[in-house]
């Protein structure tokens, strides 16, 4: 977050915060809005999702009841990862064909108002394939029926995984849409770095398959992620912008000089 | 008025790895003056104005605006950017891509000026209900220029912006910039255009081997540049050197 108090007042941090918060929401509609006027990530993502959901369908429609408590999260999970990737490398295409950010760094925004707007999007467009994608696997497998019997549970399980998917995902795909034709490398780099909360939400949506009442547990795994996944970008995503300061630099070098 | 310069650059130097493009330069731009810097392509005239404008650290020395090493928000509300791109959303009208960044000053409590007379200043008021993707790069340009001018900035620093525009459209600019002159902002011109620099700027400074190599005599009052700068501006396709001897 940019390092200078705001205002003849110098108003306090909090205040500075809740900035951050009202930017990023501006931004926020301001993006769903052209999203809104060009449909370009909403029909990728949603074709997408369907693409991989039929496939999934035709290829394990035969499998055993018993069977499917331990595909169907998978599936699910798997379908994510892939949307996300997809979602994530074009959420910064504006701003790399427009060359629309370097407009934002040197506007009176929050750089965190960015992070969050644009893992804002990126969670709802999110969101809404993997509700598709719920909604498909229910229909289709008979042990994917406690996602309609239990829909909050669900709801909250399919939110907190693509938060944390979208938390991870937004610092890098902002870093390599300020690098012209490293988008390759997203994968490369998304893949890893997400597998934890894709691992815990695997978990989790396995137990609430199966009824188990670890699936709170494993929920609080993920929000704990979630969390995590957050404040890491949120810290991280100016430095992966703009650099770093060079003051900060030669404080600590400073500081491990004198250690 | 304060002399003392708004903004001050001492000993900026700027790497790459192990290409130096900026090597300890020295700028100082005071309120209500017109600077222009030039420089042939690769010069370091761009990685300048993005260290100036804080979307880079440099690698060494110190860059002063205001009297603050800073570039938080309360001097990005002060100081305003326009780059050779036009950096407009083209799915938004031209009065929403105004709407936008003013809306994002307010939450940052900064002033903004009225939007469609600001449209209007640049000649657009006509095509402010239009999508900014169907402008001709011209247009898009003097949407840039009315996007800085929204906050009245106090340092506005312009990149290549002469390029896309036709006659017309560079007299608009030059009276734009030398009112904001004449209102106390101080304007940094960044181009390879000499010809353009010299007919707005107050003085032109040569940017050649990542330093200020010298300052650019200005016509009418020198019959003509010196040997160095005409050889430069030589170089430089777009400039006509003949129409200056």
């Amino acid at each position: 977050m940019s390092e200078a108090l705001w205002g003849p007042g110098a108003r306090a941090k909090t205040s500075l915060d809740m900035v951050a918060l009202r930017q990023a929401w501006l931004l926020a509609v301001n993006d769903l809005r052209q999203e809104a006027r060009d449909l370009e990530l909403i029909l990728t993502s949603t074709f997408f999702s369907l693409v991989v959901l039929i496939m999934l369908g035709m290829s394990f429609s035969a499998l055993g009841v018993s069977s499917q408590p331990l595909a169907v999260p998978g599936m699910l999970w798997l379908s994510v990862a892939f949307v996300g990737a997809l979602t994530l490398g074009r959420i910064f295409t504006r701003e790399r064909e427009f060359d629309t950010l370097r407009a934002l760094l040197v506007a009176p925004v929050e750089r965190v108002s960015i992070y969050l707007a644009k893992a804002f999007v990126t969670m709802v467009i999110l969101l809404g394939c993997s509700l598709l994608t719920v909604l498909g696997l229910t229909l289709l497998f008979p042990a994917a029926q406690p996602f309609a019997d239990r829909p909050l549970e669900t709801f909250a399980l399919v939110t907190m995984g693509c938060t944390a998917y979208a938390g991870v995902g937004t610092l890098f795909a902002a870093g390599l849409a300020s690098s012209s034709g490293k988008n390759v490398l997203l994968s490369v780099i998304l893949y890893p770095l997400t597998m934890p909360s894709l691992l815990f939400a695997l978990v989790a949506t396995r137990s609430l398959l199966e009824g188990h009442e670890s699936f709170t547990t494993y929920l609080g795994q993920l929000t704990a992620t979630n969390v995590l996944a957050f404040v890491v970008g949120a810290w991280l995503f100016e430095p992966v912008l703009v650099g770093v300061p060079q003051k900060r630099r030669g404080a600590a070098r400073a500081a491990r000089r004198r250690r | 008025m304060d002399d003392s310069p708004l903004l001050r650059l001492r000993g900026v130097g700027k790497h790459f790895g192990r290409l130096a493009v900026l090597r300890g330069l020295d700028l100082d731009l005071c309120a209500g003056e017109i600077v222009g810097l030039i420089g042939a392509n690769g010069a370091g005239k761009s990685t300048l104005l993005s260290i100036i404008a804080g979307l880079m650290p440099p690698s060494r020395g110190e860059r002063t605006f205001a009297g603050s090493t800073g570039v938080g928000l309360a001097e990005r509300a002060r100081f305003a950017v326009v780059s050779h791109t036009a950096q407009t959303y083209p799915r938004l009208t031209a009065i929403e891509n105004l709407q936008l960044f003013a809306s994002l000053r307010e939450k940052a409590g900064a002033h903004n000026e009225p939007l469609l007379p600001t449209l209007e200043r640049l000649g657009l008021g006509y095509a402010a209900r239009r999508q900014a993707g169907t402008f001709s790069r011209g247009m898009l340009q003097r949407l840039a220029l009315a996007r800085a001018l929204l906050g009245r900035p106090e340092m506005l620093l312009l990149d290549e912006p002469f390029t896309a525009l036709d006659r017309p459209g560079r007299t608009l600019l030059a009276n734009v910039l030398a009112q904001e002159r004449d209102r106390g902002a101080a304007i940094l011109l960044i181009s390879h255009d000499l010809e353009a620099l010299v007919s707005v700027a107050d003085r032109v400074l040569l940017l050649e081997g990542g330093v200020i190599a010298g300052e650019v005599p200005r016509a009418p009052e020198h019959a003509s540049f010196g040997p160095r700068v005409r050889e430069l501006a030589g170089r430089m396709p777009s400039v006509g050197t003949e129409a200056h001897a």
